[in-house]
C-alpha cells in the first residue's frame, strides 16, 4: 500500500460523494413531483479499496402503484355516475325550505309533485266547478306538469349530450396518453439495453398510467427487455410496444331512442350493450353507463308517465252506442291523433302538452275541462250535454281514473302496476336511490383513492429531513476526506522535505 | 437506507390534512343549512329510494289540505242552502197562521191575494239564493236562477199558463165579474186537476224552474264523494209555488166567498205537505253538512299524523346538529393549529447556515 494509492482512493471518495449527493439533490428538488419516486444511490467498494456509486435504484413499488392506478379508476368512473345523476335529482328535488308549507309547490318541480298539483287542482276544481279561476288553474297545473316532463326530458337529453362529448374527450386523452407513453417507454428500453439511467423515463410512464386510470382502469405488464404493456381491465390491449388505436363517433344530439356509438379498441367495442366485455372502471366506463343505462331509463320512466297521462285523460265517445275512437284530451303531443301505446312512448314525455284547445293563453277554453271536447269539436266528445254550469261528472272521473291502478311497460323498470301518481312517485324514488348510491360510492372511492395514493407516496416519495440528514452525512464525509487529502499530503511534504 | 412501515413522504405529510379539512368544511356548511332550516340540507340525497315515499305523504298532505279548503266552500254553499230553507219554511208557517185565522165573512179575499203575492215573491227570492257565484238551488245547473219571477212584466210563461188554464176551464179570467157565479166544487176539481197539473212535470221545468235536477257532487274526503247540494224540482217548492200562486191568483179574484174558503183550504193543505217535505229536504242537507265537517276533522287528524310522518323523514336533531357543528369547528381548528406546526417540524430550520 502507497501513499499514491491512498490518493486513488480519496479521489474515489470525493467522485461518489459528488454522485451521492447529486442523487440527494435530485429528491429535494423532486420532493413535490407527483409520481417522483425517490432515488438511492448504492455505493461498492472498488478494486483497489476506494469507493464507488456502481447504480442508482429508483424505490418504485409496483403492487402500491397498481392499487392507487386501480381506486383512481373506480372513484372516477363513480364520480362521473355521480355528477350525472345529481344533475338529473335537480329536476326532481325536493324544495327543502322549511319556510313553504303552503299545499302546492313545496314538494319542487319534479313530474310526481307537478301531478299532485294538478291532482289538488281539479279536486278545487271539483269543488267550484262555476269558477273560471279554478279552470284555468287547473288547466295551468296540468300546462306546468307537461313543462316538467319536457324539462325532465331536456335534462336526460342533455346529460347524455354531455356523457356523450365526454367520452370523445376521454379517448382523445387515452389517444394521446399512450402516444406519449410510447416515447417514454422506447426510452427506457433502448437505455436498458445500453446501461444508461432509466428513471426519469420510468418515472414518465409511471405518472402517464396513473393518468391514463383516470380515464380507463389499466393493469400493467413488464417485460424482460423492460418494455411495459398496458391492458384495460377488461384485458384489452392498449399499448405493446406501440399503442392502439381506441376509436370514437361522437353523436351531436341525443333525443329519447338515440344510441350513441361505442368505444372501441382496434375496432373491437369496449363499451356499451355491443361489447362483449365492457370495461369496468375509469371516467370512461361512467359515462357510458350514464349515457347508455341509467339516463336512457330515466327517460324512459318519463315517457311512461307522459303516456299515461295522454291516456288517463283521454275523451271517449259519449254517444249512446259510442262508435268513434278515444282521443288524447288534456294532454296531448303535437301531431298525435290516437291514443299512444305504452310499449311506444319513446320520445312523449320530451313532447306533451296541453292541449290548445283548452289552454286560455294559446286561445282555447279551460271550460272544456269540466264538459269534454278538448279532444275534437265533435259534439259525441262532449260529456256535459246539458251544459250545466256545476257539471263535475267529467272532473270526478278524471280525478277517480288519476288514482286508478293503470299498468305500465316492463322497459322503465318500476312496477308495472301502479297508479299514476304512485309510479311517478317511485320513478323518484328509483333517481334518487340512483343517485344516494352513486354519491356514496364516489365518497367512499374517493377515500379509498386518497388511502392509496398517500401509501404510495410514503413508500416511494420524498421525505425531507431523511435526505437532510443524507445531506450531512455526506458533508462529514466529504470534509473527512479532505482532512485526510490535507493529511495525507503533509505526509507527502514531509517525505520529499526529509529527503 | 431502509424502507420501513413509519417512512412518510414530506409530501403526503404535507397534504395529510388537506382531505381531513376539506371533508369538515363540507360538513360544516351542511349542518349550518341543517340547522338554520331545521330538514335535511339535501333530502334527496338523503333519503334515496326513501324519496318517493316522503314525496307521496306530502302530496297526501297537499290533498288533504285542498279538500278541506275545498270543503270550505262546499260547506259555504251548503249554510247558504239551509238559511235559505229555513227562511222559506217560516214563510210557510206565516203563511199558514195567516190563512188559519182567515175568514170569508170578513175579508173579500183582498188579504189572501197579498198573503200568497207576499209568500210567492219571499220563495222566489229565497229560492234563487246565490253563494260564491252560483245559485244554490240550480242543481247542477247552478249559472241560472232556478225559479223564474213569476211576477215579471211582460207576463211570465207561469202566469200566462195559469190564466190560460183558468181560461179553459170556465170560460171567464177570475177577475171577470162572471167568475163569481163558479162553484166551490167546480173550482175544487178545478185545483186539483188542470192547476195542480202546471205545478209537476214539463210544465214544471218549462214554466217555473231552470234547475237540473241533478245535483251537485263534490269529494268530500279522498275517495268520498257525497251530494252536496239540493234542487227547486221538489215536491216542497213545487207544492208552496202552488199554494201561494193560488192564492196570489185567485184570492183577490171574483169568485164567490165559497169558493174563496176552497182556496184558502185547499193552500193550506198543500203548504202543511209541502212544509213536512221541506223539513225532510233540510234534514238530509243538514246530514251532508255534518258529514263534510266530520270529513274535515276525520282529514285534520290525518294531517297531522301524516305531518308527524314527513317530519320523522325530513327533520333533522337539531341539538344534534349544533353539538356536530360545535365538533367541526373544533376539528377544523385544530387541523389549523397542526397545519402551522408541521410547517415548522423541518430539519432545515434547525440546520446551521455555514
Amino acid at each position: 500500500m502507497s501513499l499514491s494509492a491512498a490518493f486513488s482512493i480519496i479521489s474515489s471518495s470525493f467522485a461518489a460523494n459528488a454522485a451521492q449527493t447529486a442523487v440527494v439533490s435530485k429528491n429535494i428538488a423532486n420532493v413535490n413531483t407527483s409520481g417522483y419516486s425517490r432515488e438511492v444511490a448504492n455505493v461498492v467498494t472498488n478494486s483497489y479499496g476506494g469507493a464507488d456509486v456502481a447504480s442508482v435504484t429508483r424505490i418504485a413499488n409496483a403492487a402500491l402503484a397498481e392499487q392507487a392506478a386501480a381506486s383512481a379508476a373506480q372513484a372516477a368512473a363513480q364520480q362521473a355516475i355521480s355528477d350525472g345523476l345529481s344533475t338529473l335529482a335537480e329536476t326532481v328535488s325536493d324544495s327543502s325550505s322549511a319556510s313553504s308549507t303552503s299545499g302546492a309547490n313545496q314538494n319542487g318541480a319534479s313530474p310526481s309533485a307537478m301531478l299532485a298539483n294538478l291532482q289538488n287542482a281539479l279536486a278545487t276544481y271539483e269543488a267550484s266547478p262555476t269558477s273560471a279561476s279554478a279552470a284555468d288553474a287547473a288547466v295551468a297545473a296540468a300546462s306546468n306538469l307537461a313543462s316538467s316532463l319536457n324539462a325532465g326530458s331536456a335534462a336526460v337529453e342533455q346529460v347524455r349530450e354531455k356523457a356523450d362529448a365526454d367520452m370523445t374527450a376521454s379517448v382523445k386523452t387515452i389517444n394521446s396518453l399512450l402516444s406519449q407513453f410510447k416515447s417514454a417507454n422506447d426510452a427506457v428500453v433502448s437505455g436498458l439495453a445500453t446501461g444508461a439511467n432509466v428513471t426519469s423515463a420510468e418515472d414518465t410512464r409511471d405518472s402517464i398510467v396513473a393518468q391514463l386510470s383516470q380515464q380507463t382502469g389499466v393493469s400493467t405488464v413488464v417485460a424482460a427487455n423492460g418494455s411495459m404493456s398496458i391492458y384495460a381491465d377488461n384485458g384489452v390491449t392498449l399499448f405493446q410496444d406501440a399503442p392502439r388505436t381506441v376509436g370514437f363517433t361522437p353523436t351531436a344530439t341525443f333525443t329519447a331512442g338515440t344510441n350513441g356509438a361505442a368505444v372501441t379498441v382496434d375496432g373491437v367495442p369496449i363499451t356499451g350493450a355491443s361489447s362483449p366485455n365492457p370495461i369496468q372502471s375509469g371516467a370512461l366506463a361512467g359515462y357510458a353507463a350514464l349515457r347508455d343505462n341509467l339516463a336512457p331509463q330515466y327517460q324512459a320512466q318519463l315517457d311512461q308517465i307522459a303516456a299515461g297521462l295522454i291516456n288517463e285523460f283521454a275523451e271517449t265517445d259519449q254517444s249512446p252506442s259510442p262508435t268513434l275512437p278515444s282521443l288524447p284530451g288534456l294532454f296531448t303531443a303535437p301531431g298525435l291523433t290516437s291514443l299512444p301505446s305504452l310499449s311506444a312512448a319513446t320520445g312523449l314525455a320530451a313532447t306533451i302538452e296541453v292541449n290548445p284547445s283548452v289552454d286560455p293563453s294559446r286561445g282555447g277554453d279551460a271550460t272544456l275541462l269540466r264538459d269534454g271536447g278538448v279532444s275534437s269539436p265533435n259534439p259525441a266528445y262532449v260529456y256535459n250535454s246539458t251544459g250545466a254550469a256545476s257539471f263535475t261528472g267529467r272532473i270526478q272521473q278524471l280525478v277517480d281514473q288519476l288514482s286508478a291502478t293503470q299498468s305500465f311497460d316492463p322497459s322503465a323498470g318500476l312496477a308495472t302496476s301502479a297508479s299514476l301518481g304512485g309510479f311517478a312517485n317511485a320513478s323518484v324514488s328509483w333517481l334518487q336511490d340512483a343517485n344516494q348510491k352513486a354519491s356514496d360510492a364516489a365518497s367512499y372511492e374517493n377515500a379509498v383513492a386518497t388511502q392509496a395514493q398517500s401509501a404510495l407516496s410514503n413508500a416511494t416519495g420524498v421525505n425531507l429531513d431523511a435526505e437532510m440528514t443524507n445531506m450531512l452525512a455526506l458533508e462529514n464525509a466529504y470534509a473527512s476526506s479532505a482532512k485526510l487529502l490535507t493529511t495525507v499530503n503533509a505526509m507527502f511534504s514531509a517525505l520529499l522535505n526529509a529527503a | 437506507m431502509t424502507m420501513s412501515a413509519n417512512f412518510v413522504s414530506t409530501p403526503s405529510l404535507a397534504m395529510s390534512l388537506v382531505a381531513p379539512v376539506q371533508q369538515a368544511q363540507a360538513s360544516l356548511a351542511t349542518a349550518t343549512t341543517e340547522e338554520s332550516t331545521g330538514q335535511y340540507a339535501d333530502l334527496g340525497l338523503q333519503l334515496g329510494d326513501q324519496a318517493g315515499y316522503e314525496l307521496s305523504l306530502k302530496e297526501q298532505v297537499g290533498l288533504l289540505q285542498t279538500l278541506t279548503s275545498a270543503n270550505g266552500l262546499v260547506a259555504t254553499n251548503m249554510a247558504t242552502a239551509d238559511a235559505a230553507l229555513t227562511a222559506i219554511g217560516s214563510s210557510a208557517d206565516t203563511t199558514m197562521q195567516n190563512l188559519a185565522a182567515w175568514t170569508p165573512i170578513g175579508d173579500p179575499g183582498v188579504s189572501l191575494q197579498t198573503m200568497g203575492e207576499n209568500a210567492l215573491q219571499s220563495l222566489i227570492a229565497s229560492s234563487n239564493a246565490t253563494s260564491g257565484g252560483g245559485y244554490v238551488f240550480g242543481g247542477i245547473n247552478s249559472s241560472l236562477a232556478p225559479l223564474a219571477d213569476y211576477f215579471s212584466t211582460p207576463p211570465s210563461a207561469a202566469k200566462t199558463a195559469v190564466d190560460q188554464a183558468f181560461q179553459t176551464a170556465f170560460g171567464v179570467l177570475p177577475s171577470d165579474p162572471a167568475a163569481a157565479s163558479i162553484s166551490a166544487s167546480a173550482i175544487q176539481s178545478f185545483l186539483s186537476g188542470p192547476f195542480a197539473a202546471l205545478f209537476s212535470g214539463a210544465s214544471w221545468t218549462s214554466d217555473w224552474s231552470s234547475a237540473s235536477s241533478t245535483n251537485v257532487s263534490a269529494e268530500i274526503a279522498p275517495g268520498r264523494t257525497a251530494v252536496v247540494s239540493t234542487n227547486v224540482n221538489q215536491p216542497a217548492f213545487q207544492g208552496l209555488a202552488q199554494a201561494y200562486t193560488m192564492l196570489a191568483e185567485f184570492g183577490g179574484s171574483q169568485l164567490g166567498p165559497a169558493a174563496q174558503q176552497t182556496i184558502a183550504s185547499q193552500a193550506g193543505s198543500l203548504i202543511a205537505t209541502a212544509h213536512a217535505s221541506l223539513t225532510n229536504t233540510q234534514a238530509a242537507l243538514g246530514a251532508t253538512q255534518s258529514a263534510v265537517t266530520d270529513a274535515n276533522s276525520a282529514m285534520s287528524s290525518q294531517l297531522t299524523i301524516l305531518q308527524k310522518q314527513v317530519d320523522a323523514l325530513d327533520s333533522v336533531d337539531q341539538n344534534a346538529t349544533a353539538a356536530r357543528i360545535n365538533s367541526l369547528t373544533t376539528e377544523i381548528q385544530m387541523a389549523y393549529e397542526l397545519t402551522a406546526r408541521l410547517q415548522q417540524l423541518n430539519l432545515a430550520q434547525y440546520l446551521p447556515v455555514p
